[in-house]
């Protein structure tokens, strides 16, 4: 069988960074390949190259044995190449028709032929098992449904190498399931894969070969069967990796955040929380199960401050604190890690220093009447960057520089520093490597082992599995169900997840 | 450390190079546009150089308001807001600055009246400016639309006011003034380059932007304008309040357009009058993109384009060339920093074109 695609001696070098380093594999037509290695391993960049975002500075690509150069994500549409962005490049308000055929749009006599651009659809969702309603609009799609509208769009545009990355970051277990089963019908189908992704579990299960990537070198390739999990993550690594995190015997005191009949509208006004109750005692991690859009965005804006509440109250530390304001509640000791760092919790174009000081540019001793004191400021992100490892030559870099697990770093370490008893991760380690997964999940807990409160959010069942003390599982702006640690497994929060099941009295009271 | 230092150096070195390669070709432009119809080709660049050598009076007088429009831009800009109603806030200004000074008794002491003028001005260009900032917080209405179309309005005000209230009330005159200011409320023109209107307006410019300097870079606030403009979720969640940033920094740019029209007037023109300002907010958006946005850099990017207006208007008075000749310089300016955007961008396409097309051959 032929290779469909060849990257051979691929090197990138950014100012002070060499991105990757003589990097060579090849897919067969036909294969799954499983692409993993930490941030900044350089996947992203090699996948980039491949997608015409970017050029290799050393190095050729070859697409079925054709040396090409691929200078636009038009032209490799072109050359039969389709990625599935991690983050959807859908437009929200166009229908799942319109979206798929923009940009690539059947005319006849100047006018969009709907009627042949409908049967080539609905013959790719017979092919390959990918229902979705041609005439909803994007918005009122699940996630899944949005992803599965991203791999009809690339296969309509005849995609016939598709690149998906971190595809199951996003999904449920259920939809990651249904994901997996609809890449083995494209696999059978001759389409070449290409999977990135941290989640060895579903290397193992779908790839036929598998490359592991580490600080822009390959460090393993290898056929799937060969493949081990613990040796594929020391691989990624370089190094032992122990996710099973030591932590203190739960005892958790007096309740730090309560909330009581919360109830608060999305952006578009509808409404997202319908009376919410619940609470975080000191010492514990309270972790918030849910597939995203289940009205976590708008329980975590609540509790910060950033959204007002239509009814509720929230109490903290013994104060309402319905009213008051983001500034306010952070003085009191509320931290908050944000599930989206790059739109919410950074800003790119700033210095990692201006990044870092944001809780504490107006306060004394860094701020005297206004004034800033530029060399104390600029210390404390030094300081910072060490205590946190943020890999960085100094901290008047661009953040935009630094990889996102770095970045992550960069927001925990200005969070923490505040010194928080209460602390929202949201999403905390979304699209960060082992390594930094590991140093996360470790600060976590012993940010509940000193004795403060963590409300965890995340869409990762894993993790909220291994961090939390209490599981709560939210669905369409309800809390469905209630777990203490080791009480409930995947499969049935999952459940609950989905709204399929409901625990008919609200547990917990202990 | 140090190597840090010599990049930022660097970095600056090659900003500024790439600035003054950009001046070179829109004067190389203007000079065979010159040529071409048939005009002395080297009027303009000979009027800038006369403009930097025996008439340095007259770049000064006209650097002061369009350094000072320069940095009202600037200022919003920090902040991601397009205020093009400079000219608005200056003709708010102007109009403050006339009537009190019109109002403040002759014997008043000229430096308390001066004060008076332009905390008047001041307060005036803020005012005007807190219109389209509270439409962009409460109504969402584009902050570029609604400052722009302001502008007719505070021009349409001054019009007005000279041809009305404040028209001057002496027979036999046809101009749209107002009566001449006495004495004891003009800000004092500068004695070593008389007879020109080089006046005390350019140490005011100096003394503004080394306050904006200060402040963009070494306050608090400074660091509010930056986070806002650099993402504006991200300061709601730090517990700033974007929206009062954005009325901050327009009332400051407001503020800061209302003492160019307090300038034009009592040191200029000595009476309010239509069609005193030729644009100054307009050209400002110029002066501040050509300076990158550098407060520091205005002033001087505000004396390029001071030079250019002063030769054009010595262009026209000594050859039959026309000063608006001048505009084509300023507008191919603009054009080129707007494709510092746009070129990369075409240069990409039609490689794109290139190579598939012979992909597909």
């Amino acid at each position: 069988m032929a290779a469909a695609v060849e990257m051979l001696n691929i090197s990138k070098f950014y100012p002070g960074v060499v991105a990757t380093d003589h990097v060579s594999f090849s897919v067969d037509e036909g294969q799954i390949l499983g692409l993993i290695g930490e941030n900044g391993a350089g996947k992203s960049t090699m996948m980039n190259m491949l997608y015409g975002m970017t050029e290799p500075d050393i190095g050729t690509i070859k697409l079925f044995g054709r040396e090409v150069r691929i200078q636009s994500p038009n032209m490799a549409i072109k050359l039969g190449i389709g990625m599935v962005h991690q983050h959807f490049m859908l437009m929200p308000n166009l229908t799942v028709l319109q979206n798929i055929i923009l940009g690539n749009t059947p005319t006849k006599n100047g006018l969009i032929d709907i009627k042949t651009a409908k049967e080539k659809i609905n013959k790719i969702m017979e092919t390959y098992d990918l229902p979705v309603n041609l005439d909803e609009k994007i918005y009122q799609l699940s996630v899944g449904e949005k992803q599965r509208v991203e791999i009809i769009k690339a296969l309509y545009r005849e995609a016939k190498i598709l690149i998906l990355d971190e595809p199951t970051a996003v999904l449920t277990p259920t939809e990651t399931d249904k994901l997996l089963e609809v890449l083995r019908q494209l696999k059978e189908q001759g389409v070449t894969i290409i999977f990135i992704t941290h989640k060895l579990r579903e290397v193992m299960a779908i790839t036929d070969k598998i490359v592991v990537m580490r600080k822009g070198l390959v460090t393993g390739t290898l056929s799937t069967d060969e493949a081990r999990t613990d040796s594929l993550s020391d691989m990624m690594v370089g190094r032992k990796v122990n996710l099973d995190i030591p932590r203190n015997d739960y005892a958790p005191g007096e309740k730090v955040l309560e909330v009581k009949g919360l109830c608060a509208l999305n952006q578009r006004g509808l409404p997202a929380l319908k009376g919410v109750d619940l609470y975080v005692r000191k010492g514990e991690i309270v972790g918030i199960a849910g597939v995203e859009g289940n009205g976590q965005t708008e329980l975590i804006e609540t509790i910060s401050g950033m959204l007002r509440p239509t009814a509720g109250e929230i109490i903290f530390k013994g104060n309402d604190v319905t009213t008051c304001s983001v500034r306010e509640r952070r003085e009191q000791g509320m931290s908050h890690i944000p599930e989206d760092r790059l739109k919410m919790g950074s800003a790119k174009e700033c210095s990692i220093r201006d990044n870092m000081i944001l809780n504490r540019y107006y306060q004394k001793p860094y701020c005297r009447a206004g004034v800033l004191d530029s060399r104390k400021l600029l210390e404390l992100s030094e300081k910072l960057c060490r205590d946190f490892e943020v890999k960085t030559p100094n901290s008047e870099y661009k953040l935009g520089t630094l990889s996102g697990g770095n970045m992550q770093k960069v927001i925990f370490a200005r969070e923490m520093e505040a010194n928080p008893d209460f602390l929202i991760a949201a999403q905390p380690t979304r699209g960060v490597d082992i390594g930094a997964i590991e140093s996360i999940h470790h600060k976590i807990v012993e940010v509940r082992d000193s004795g403060r409160g963590v409300l965890l959010v995340s869409a990762e069942l894993d993790e909220i599995l291994s961090l939390s003390d209490r599981i709560l599982v939210m669905y369409e702006g309800e809390i469905m169900a209630e777990f203490k640690r080791g009480e409930a497994d995947e499969r049935t929060i999952a459940e609950y997840m989905t709204g399929s099941k409901r625990q008919t009295e609200k547990g917990g009271q202990d | 450390m140090r190597t840090k230092d010599n990049s930022r150096i660097i970095a600056s070195v090659e900003t500024v190079a790439k600035q003054i390669v950009l001046i070179i070709i829109a004067l190389a432009l203007a000079t065979i546009f010159l040529a071409v119809s048939g005009y002395e080709p080297f009027a303009i660049v000979e009027g800038i150089w006369n403009s930097l050598t025996v008439d340095i009076a007259g770049t000064i007088r006209w650097m002061t308001p369009l350094a000072l429009s320069g940095l009202a831009v600037c200022v919003t800009y920090k902040a991601e807001v397009f205020n093009l109603g400079v000219d608005g806030q200056i003709y708010m200004g102007a109009s403050a600055a006339a009537a009190v000074a019109l109002f403040v008794p002759e014997s008043l002491n000229q430096g308390v009246s001066l004060v008076f003028i332009f905390l008047a001005a001041m307060a005036a260009g803020a005012a005007f400016a807190m219109i389209p900032a509270l439409m962009k917080v409460y109504l969402n209405t584009n902050e570029i639309v609604s400052t722009l179309l302001l502008n007719f309005v505070a021009e349409l005000f001054v019009e007005y006011l000279v041809t009305g209230p404040l028209r001057d009330p002496s027979e036999g005159t046809n101009l749209n003034a107002s009566e001449i200011l006495s004495e004891n409320t003009w800000l004092p023109r500068l004695s070593y380059f008389q007879p020109s209107t080089a006046n005390v307006g350019f140490y005011i410019a100096v003394i503004v932007m080394i306050i904006l300097a200060f402040v963009f870079y070494k306050t608090a606030f400074g660091h509010e304008i930056k986070i806002v403009g650099a993402n504006p979720t991200l300061a709601r969640y730090a517990g700033m309040k974007p929206k009062k940033t954005i009325f901050q920094v327009m009332a400051l740019s407001g503020m800061i357009g209302g003492i160019v029209g307090a300038i034009e007037v009592t040191a200029v023109q000595h009476r309010l009058l239509t069609g005193f300002n030729p644009d100054f907010g307009m050209t400002g958006i110029v002066v501040t993109l050509l300076a990158n946005n550098n407060p520091i850099g205005v002033l001087f990017s505000g004396a390029f384009f001071g030079a250019i207006h002063n030769g054009g208007i010595n262009m026209e008075r000594l050859t039959s060339v026309p000063s608006a000749v001048t505009d084509i310089v300023t507008g191919i300016i603009f054009l080129m920093i707007g494709a510092k955007f746009v070129l990369p961008r075409l240069k990409k396409l039609a490689a794109e074109k290139k190579s598939t097309g012979k992909g597909g051959n």
